[in-house]
């Protein structure tokens, strides 16, 4: 095993590992901002949110939530599919996989990329909007009161238990600016690696001769 | 495997999967390549040296020859640099 392919499976390997956890986390959140979602819209249609709580604006938010926590979960569905069949393959060869076997996994990994580059960007978009909208709802399911006075604002808790669902409320929020944020970091690195492709294709276009088809 | 590939991808795939002789609809099937597209790709790189026809009772071939191997190298070498030379992807 030459340096170049040691050091390139090695980065490749711990690339997709830790891409597939974002996946998983992704996944995982996703289903509990749909969950999260239906249960806060029940709530909200049944009158359970007592006033004076603006119920229908919280029925908004979590419409908007159910709906962004689905399309995270379809589109989270997509990405990790094929990211999982390359880490099982990846695991299955261990270190004994050969140069042409990396460089083929590492073609199906921009192959793949490039499928669901939109798809990703989309992501980063919603999981920043999705975050937002989780933070509202964590906030505003919780308040029992708010005024807002010419001194300050005060506010009152609604009651302890429903702390524990606020907390899993704003986790899903973070988490969702967190793969934001990873998913912004990972379309940069593949990105450059796109673009140094093609710089690499003309290269190898004039030192083998290769015309354009 | 199939999705958005480059031309320079399919080459190479080709050419690797050619290290010994494969008929045409394999190579299409293989490389998930229509028959008209497939046939274009294997006639190109027949022409530039990269691939030969073995024929034997009628039942044609294709075999890569040892300039292909230039390629599949060379081109494995780009794609592995680009883990190489940058900071990639951490948590």
């Amino acid at each position: 095993m030459n340096n170049l392919h040691n050091q390139a499976l090695i980065q490749f390997r711990t690339e997709i590992r830790q891409f597939y956890i974002v996946c998983i986390l992704n996944l995982i959140f996703a289903a509990l901002a749909m969950g999260f979602g239906i249960s806060f819209m029940i709530s909200a249609i049944l009158g359970l949110t007592a006033p004076p709580r603006p119920g229908m604006l919280i029925g908004a938010i979590a419409t908007v939530c159910f709906g962004l926590g689905l399309s995270w979960l379809l589109s989270t569905a997509r990405i990790f599919k094929g990211i999982k069949v390359i880490n099982h393959q990846l695991d299955a060869e261990g270190t004994s996989i050969t140069d042409d076997r990396i460089t083929c996994l590492i073609v199906r990994m921009l192959t793949h990329y490039r499928d669901n580059r939109k798809t990703i960007g989309k992501m980063i978009r919603g999981c920043t909007f999705g975050g937002i909208c989780f933070f509202s709802l964590g906030i505003g399911t919780s308040l029992e009161a708010i005024s807002i006075l010419s001194d300050g604002i005060t506010f009152t808790l609604n009651n302890l238990l429903v702390i524990p669902a606020m907390l899993l409320t704003l986790g899903i929020a973070v988490v969702s600016l967190l793969s934001s944020y990873y998913f912004s970091k990972f379309v940069k690195i593949w990105d450059r690696r796109l673009l140094e492709i093609d710089e690499s294709e003309c290269a190898l276009k004039k030192n083998l001769g290769l015309g354009e088809q | 495997m199939s999705g958005r590939r480059t031309v320079f991808e399919i080459y190479w795939e080709i050419l690797v999967y050619c290290r010994s002789p494969r008929s045409f609809t394999s190579v299409i099937n293989r490389c998930d390549l229509n028959s008209k597209t497939g046939q274009e790709y294997l006639e190109f790189l027949e022409a530039k040296g990269y691939l030969t026809i073995l024929r034997d009772n009628g039942k044609a071939t294709y075999q890569a020859t040892e300039r292909a191997g230039e390629y599949t190298s060379l081109f494995s070498s780009m794609y592995q640099k680009l883990f190489d030379s940058q900071p990639g992807f951490r948590l």
